[in-house]
């Protein structure tokens, strides 16, 4: 019954792990951007939500509407304030990722300014465990957290399939001159993937504050969750890097069936560092071509 | 007065060995490695594990440090072998976070959270050094070591296989370089002279525990060789000075709520991180865009 419970977290906590990998990855396929401030997003919104539905007291949706809203401007002002400057010289992929680094420490910082440095959370009833089967408790929670995960990412296929900017964002990705010769606008392209990419981590982090709940820090740890879930999946995929994120979040869950919780973190790395040794292009990605 | 100015003075040239050492692979190598705290701390754990248990002098001690750091640094190495950019970041990223939950964790040799406190003074041929100010010089004589090592190694046909594999691996391979090795040994003499660090910032201190270890140090750094200047001798120097003398300098601000100054610190830090890349990408000291790059850069 243990392994079962384990199971059950740990598809909760795949699904928002997931959603988070796949945000980082449209903007990482599309932009050719390693945007390492995604978690800044996450917490950006997940904090707003909070504030919003336990010291203003709005109703949810609103507090949605208003999470969701900075998390886009955040996602398009890093596109335009501190990513397009940088890649005006030629910037190695380093440069913006120590950029976006600094974003991170900024926005980490700040937000403990404002909201304080402990933890915080949203008690809803939807967080109160039931127990389905003698020694298995499930929260109402897991189960929208996994049909969210799942909606989402419908409705994301569907529109970089069906939709001409989704079509444009696979296009920018495969080639940006080809795009620009199409008459359509790179830079345009990219603010829709960086608008997209940054919406898509609300849920998740909506979801984060009804579960394990929010500090200041957990950007840090969203961001190497998206990451580690984008390269296990493989860089360019997003169904990979749903995979991705669903595989860390059930082995980070399965490994405290023999080891302590302490351990799970390193669980994580443990698998992205053997993928990067032995399958560099993930389980979906395309192979890797020597540069 | 003098205690305060020492004290910044052992940690800067402890930080500015560490910088140096990650420039040989970052810039050098372009070898893009977060985990260089990793290093810092097997040295520094090793160092305080050999003096306490068998009560070894400093130079034994820096010596097992170095050892370890090198052999663990294989596991940095294969990674680099394998793949490039992106990916390697994540790799060491994987080594990095491990590290820290092993240093948490194994806490027979650790300490764990509460660290190792205690560490008796260095011994050097049977001389104790107990003043700050004799560190003061041990550390800077190291500095000078390591520096000189680097000067040679970059300036010898080695440092030019090396800056020749950085700009283009297949060239160089296809010249005959033997990339493996090469790109190993960079990684092995860069961990390995890391420990030198970690093994002085543990007697200077005679406290150690993880939070000096964490990914956090290893991204500054990366700010310390980046926003000086890589591949150049002089940048890391400037780079470690000014991340260092920036929260001292902060301090002496009035105005700025004590509770506060910790957050501030980091804010300016971050913000000079993102501001240097928007403006000097190549870092203070680093060469700025070439005529060359800057005729090919437009589209």
């Amino acid at each position: 019954m243990l392994l079962l419970q384990l199971l059950v977290n740990g598809l909760q906590l795949g699904a928002i792990y997931a959603l988070t990998a796949v945000g980082f990855s449209l903007i990482f396929g599309a932009t050719k951007i390693f945007h390492v401030a995604h978690g800044a997003a996450f917490t950006i919104a997940g904090y707003l939500f909070w504030w919003g539905v336990a010291t203003v007291h709005l109703p949810w949706p609103v507090a949605a509407l208003l999470a969701t809203v900075a998390a886009v401007v955040f996602g398009l002002m890093m596109e335009r304030v501190v990513y397009r400057p940088i890649q005006r010289h030629e910037a190695s992929f380093f440069t913006v990722f120590i950029a976006a680094f600094g974003v991170q420490i900024i926005v980490q910082n700040l937000i403990g300014m404002i909201f304080g440095r402990s933890f915080v959370s949203v008690t809803t009833s939807l967080s109160r465990s039931v127990e389905v089967l003698p020694g298995l408790f499930i929260a109402p929670v897991a189960v929208i957290s996994i049909l969210v995960a799942l909606a989402f990412f419908t409705v994301l296929t569907l529109y970089l399939a069906r939709t001409h900017m989704g079509m444009a964002m696979r296009a920018l990705s495969e080639n940006p001159d080809l795009v620009r010769v199409f008459g359509l606008d790179p830079a345009r392209v990219s603010q829709y993937a960086f608008a997209i990419g940054s919406a898509i981590v609300v849920p998740g982090a909506i979801l984060t504050s009804m579960t394990a709940g929010l500090n200041p820090a957990i950007g840090a740890h969203v961001m190497l969750i998206s990451l580690a879930a984008t390269i296990v999946g493989g860089i360019g995929s997003l169904r990979g890097a749903a995979y991705g994120g669903m595989l860390l979040g059930l082995a980070e869950n399965l490994a405290l069936w023999i080891l302590d919780p302490q351990w799970s973190e390193a669980v994580t790395f443990v698998v992205l560092f053997l993928f990067i040794i032995f399958k560099p292009s993930g389980f979906l990605g395309r192979p890797l071509g020597a540069k | 007065m003098w205690a305060y100015v020492i004290n910044l003075a052992v940690l800067i040239s402890i930080n500015a060995i560490l910088a140096v050492t990650l420039n040989f692979i970052l810039g050098y190598a372009g070898i893009f490695s977060i985990a260089h705290a990793l290093f810092f701390g097997v040295g520094a754990y090793t160092a305080t594990f050999v003096a306490m248990k068998f009560g070894a002098g400093f130079l034994t001690a820096t010596a097992a440090g170095m050892a370890l750091a090198a052999l663990i640094s294989l596991a940095l190495a294969l990674p680099a072998l394998r793949v490039r950019g992106e990916y390697f970041v994540a790799a060491s990223l994987g080594l990095q976070m491990l590290a820290i939950t092993i240093f948490t964790e194994w806490k027979s040799v650790t300490g764990g959270i509460g660290g190792l406190t205690n560490i008796p003074a260095a011994k050097f041929f049977g001389f104790e050094l107990s003043q700050p100010g004799h560190y003061l010089i041990l550390s800077l004589i190291c500095l000078g070591l390591v520096l000189l090592i680097m000067r040679a190694l970059v300036r010898s046909s080695f440092g030019r296989s090396l800056k020749a594999i950085r700009d283009d691996e297949t060239a160089a391979w296809a010249y005959g370089k033997n990339v493996a090795v090469i790109k190993t040994t960079a990684v092995v003499v860069s961990s390995a002279l890391a420990a030198v660090a970690g093994s002085l910032y543990a007697f200077y201190l005679s406290f150690i525990n993880v939070e000096s270890f964490v990914l956090e140090t290893s991204i500054q750094l990366m700010a310390m060789v980046i926003i000086g200047g890589t591949a150049t001798l002089v940048g890391p120097l400037i780079g470690t000075v000014l991340i260092l003398l920036l929260p001292a300098a902060l301090s002496y601000l009035p105005y700025l709520p004590v509770t506060e100054i910790g957050s501030i610190q980091q804010i300016a830090y971050g913000l000079a991180m993102v501001l240097l890349m928007i403006y000097r990408p190549g870092g203070l000291w680093g060469f700025q865009e070439t005529p060359k790059s800057r005729e090919g850069g437009s589209p």
